[in-house]
C-alpha cells in the first residue's frame, strides 16, 4: 500500500475509540492455511520492505456476538477490529461490504503501522511519506515563485506603459 | 417457497408491526414527527443544509426510535450507497462536509423508510458484496453471510493443494475442476469460484426459480454465464445423470438450509419476512438438504472428489456419525474447519477409491 495508506490509519485511529457495540465475538486468531499466504504476500507489496507480523501474535474481534451465527443471522456489521499485542496497536477497519476483505486490508494496514513503531525512521514507510511530502513542498514552492514572476512581470508592464 | 405474509403466522411469532412487505410508506407520526426536531439540531453546514455525517446521525436517530437494529450501520450503509460508496469509512473528508443536494436527501429517504420496515439493508440496496465481487439481491432470494466467504476460500487452496501434490511439473498444473453448487442463492459461491478458478466450470442448482433468474443476472453482469449452467431443479428429485453434463465432478460445494426447524421462529424479523424461509430451514435436525446431499454425492463425484458444505456447530459430530452409519456412501470427513468466530462451520467430506 502506498502512502494515502498512511492517511488512513490517521483516519482511522479517528474511529478507535470504545465503540459502542452490544457484543463482541472475540477470537484469537489461529493459524490457518488461509493467512499464511496473505501475509507472505504483503511482505513484498509495492517494494515496500516490511517487518512481518505473525497470525499468531494477532487478536481479531468482529462485531458478530454470541449468537448462532451463519444462515440464523444476517448482521451487515463487517467492522474488523485488529490488534497487535506486543506492541498494542490496533487498527479498525470497515473499508469494504465484504469481511473478507476487510480482514485483508487491516492486516496491510496493520503490517505498515507496526513497521512504522519498531523502525521509526529506518521505515520505508516513514521515508515513502516523508518523500511525498517534499515533493509537495517543493511543488508548493515553486507555484509560489512562478505566481510572483507573474505579478513581477504585469508591475513592469504597467510602469513601461506610463 | 416460504415467506411469512400470512398475517395469523406472523400474529402466532410476534412479528412486530412494521415488518409488511410490499407496504409503500411508514404510518405518519411516531416516525415523522421527530424529523422537524432533528432537522434543526443536525445541520452543522449550516441552516437548512445537511452534510453527510448530519444525515447519518439523523436517520440513526429515526431508526433507534423504531427499533430497527444496527441503527448506525444501517444509516451509514444507505447514505454511502447513495453518495456512491460502499463503506462510510471509505468516504473521503470532502465528501463527508459537502451539503447533500436535495436529490440526494430524497434517495435516502426512500431507501430509509424501506429499512423502517425492516427490510435487510441488502434488499434495501439491492446490491452487497461478497469477496470481491459485487452481486445483486432481490427478495426472497438469499442473502450470503460473510462465514461462506470462507467457505469459497477453502475450495479453492483445496484445489491449489491439488495441483501441488501432482507429479506433473510442465506443463504447470492449473486448477481447472468441474465444480457442482447445490442451493446457489444469488449465485454469490458459484461466482466466486469461477473467479478464483479461471479455468473452472460451475453447474449451480437451485429449486427456486426467482434464485436461478437472479443467478443468471448477476453471472451476465460480471461476464461469467460461458462458463456456468444454471439448473432450475430441486436436488431431492434430482438424478446423477442430469447433473453430469460435464461429466463426473471434481467438487460439490454447497451453504444448504441447516437451521434446525425449531430455531426457525426465533430468527431475526429482517429474515423472517423477506427471505424464502425454504433456504434456511433444513428440519428438525437440520441435517435433512445435508444428507440429500451427501447420499447423491457418490454417483456424482470422481475419485477423490470433495464435497465442501457449510453446516450449524452442531452438525459436525452429526454428519461424522451419519458417514459411518452409510459405509457404503464411501464418504470420510477429511477436515473440519471453524469460521471466524471459531465455531466448527465447514466440512470437507472426500470419496474414498473403492
Amino acid at each position: 500500500m502506498n502512502v494515502p495508506g498512511l492517511f488512513h490509519f490517521a483516519f482511522l485511529l479517528r474511529g478507535v475509540q470504545t465503540p459502542s457495540w452490544t457484543r463482541w465475538g472475540l477470537r484469537k486468531q489461529q493459524l490457518s492455511l488461509l493467512s499464511i499466504p496473505l501475509l507472505q504476500a504483503a511482505r513484498k507489496r509495492n517494494s515496500l520492505n516490511l517487518l512481518e507480523i505473525s497470525e499468531a501474535d494477532l487478536e481479531e474481534q468482529f462485531v458478530r456476538g454470541d449468537g448462532p451465527g451463519g444462515q440464523a443471522t444476517n448482521k451487515t456489521n463487517n467492522c474488523v477490529v485488529l490488534k497487535h499485542i506486543p506492541s498494542g496497536i490496533v487498527v479498525k477497519c470497515h473499508q469494504t461490504r465484504s469481511l473478507e476483505k476487510n480482514r485483508k486490508i487491516a492486516r496491510e494496514i496493520l503490517q505498515e503501522k507496526v513497521d512504522l513503531f519498531y523502525k521509526g525512521e529506518d521505515s520505508d514507510v516513514f521515508k515513502e511519506k516523508k518523500a511525498s511530502e517534499k515533493q509537495k513542498q517543493e511543488k508548493k514552492r515553486r507555484a509560489k515563485e512562478n505566481l510572483e514572476r507573474k505579478k513581477l512581470f504585469k508591475e513592469m508592464q504597467q510602469l513601461d506603459k506610463e | 417457497m416460504r415467506c411469512l405474509t400470512h398475517p395469523l403466522l406472523r400474529k402466532l411469532l410476534s412479528l412486530p408491526p412494521q415488518c409488511v412487505p410490499g407496504r409503500g410508506t411508514p404510518r405518519k407520526g411516531a416516525v415523522l414527527s421527530p424529523k422537524q426536531l432533528f432537522l434543526r439540531q443536525s445541520c452543522s453546514a449550516g441552516p437548512g443544509l445537511m452534510t453527510a455525517t448530519d444525515v447519518v446521525h439523523y436517520w440513526q436517530k429515526v431508526f433507534e426510535t423504531n427499533g430497527i437494529p444496527e441503527a448506525q450501520e444501517s444509516s451509514q450503509y444507505i447514505v454511502s450507497f447513495v453518495l456512491g460508496a460502499k463503506t462510510f469509512q471509505s468516504l473521503d473528508s470532502e465528501s463527508l462536509h459537502t451539503p447533500l443536494t436535495a436529490l440526494q436527501q430524497e434517495q435516502i429517504q426512500q431507501l430509509s423508510y424501506k429499512r423502517l420496515q425492516r427490510m435487510p439493508v441488502q434488499y434495501v440496496l439491492g446490491e452487497w458484496d461478497f469477496q470481491d465481487l459485487t452481486l445483486k439481491m432481490r427478495p426472497p432470494v438469499f442473502i450470503p453471510r460473510p462465514e461462506t466467504e470462507d467457505l469459497v476460500s477453502l475450495v479453492v487452496e483445496e484445489e491449489f493443494q491439488k495441483c501441488e501434490n501432482s507429479t506433473l511439473c510442465f506443463p504447470v498444473p492449473v486448477p481447472h475442476p468441474v465444480i457442482l453448487e447445490i442451493g446457489c442463492g444469488s449465485g454469490a459461491i458459484a461466482l466466486s469460484l469461477l473467479c478464483k478458478l479461471p479455468q473452472s466450470r460451475v453447474i449451480a442448482m437451485d429449486k427456486e426459480e426467482a434464485a436461478v433468474d437472479l443467478t443468471r443476472e448477476n453471472a451476465h453482469r460480471l461476464q461469467l454465464q460461458e462458463r456456468i449452467r444454471i439448473i432450475h431443479q430441486d436436488v431431492s428429485h434430482s438424478s446423477a445423470k442430469q447433473l453430469l453434463l460435464w461429466g463426473p465432478i471434481d467438487v460439490i460445494v454447497s451453504n444448504p438450509p441447516y437451521v434446525f426447524h425449531e430455531d426457525m421462529a426465533s430468527l431475526d424479523a429482517e429474515i423472517l419476512c423477506y427471505e424464502d424461509l425454504d433456504a434456511l430451514d433444513g428440519g428438525d435436525d437440520g441435517m435433512r438438504v445435508i444428507k440429500t446431499i451427501l447420499a447423491l454425492a457418490p454417483s456424482l463425484l470422481k475419485v477423490s472428489g470433495s464435497v465442501f458444505l457449510e453446516v450449524d456447530p452442531r452438525h459436525p459430530n452429526m454428519v461424522e456419525q451419519w458417514l459411518q452409519a452409510h459405509p457404503e456412501l464411501l464418504l470420510t470427513l477429511r477436515a473440519i474447519h471453524k469460521d471466524f468466530c471459531g465455531k466448527p462451520r465447514f466440512l470437507h467430506i472426500q470419496k474414498q477409491s473403492s
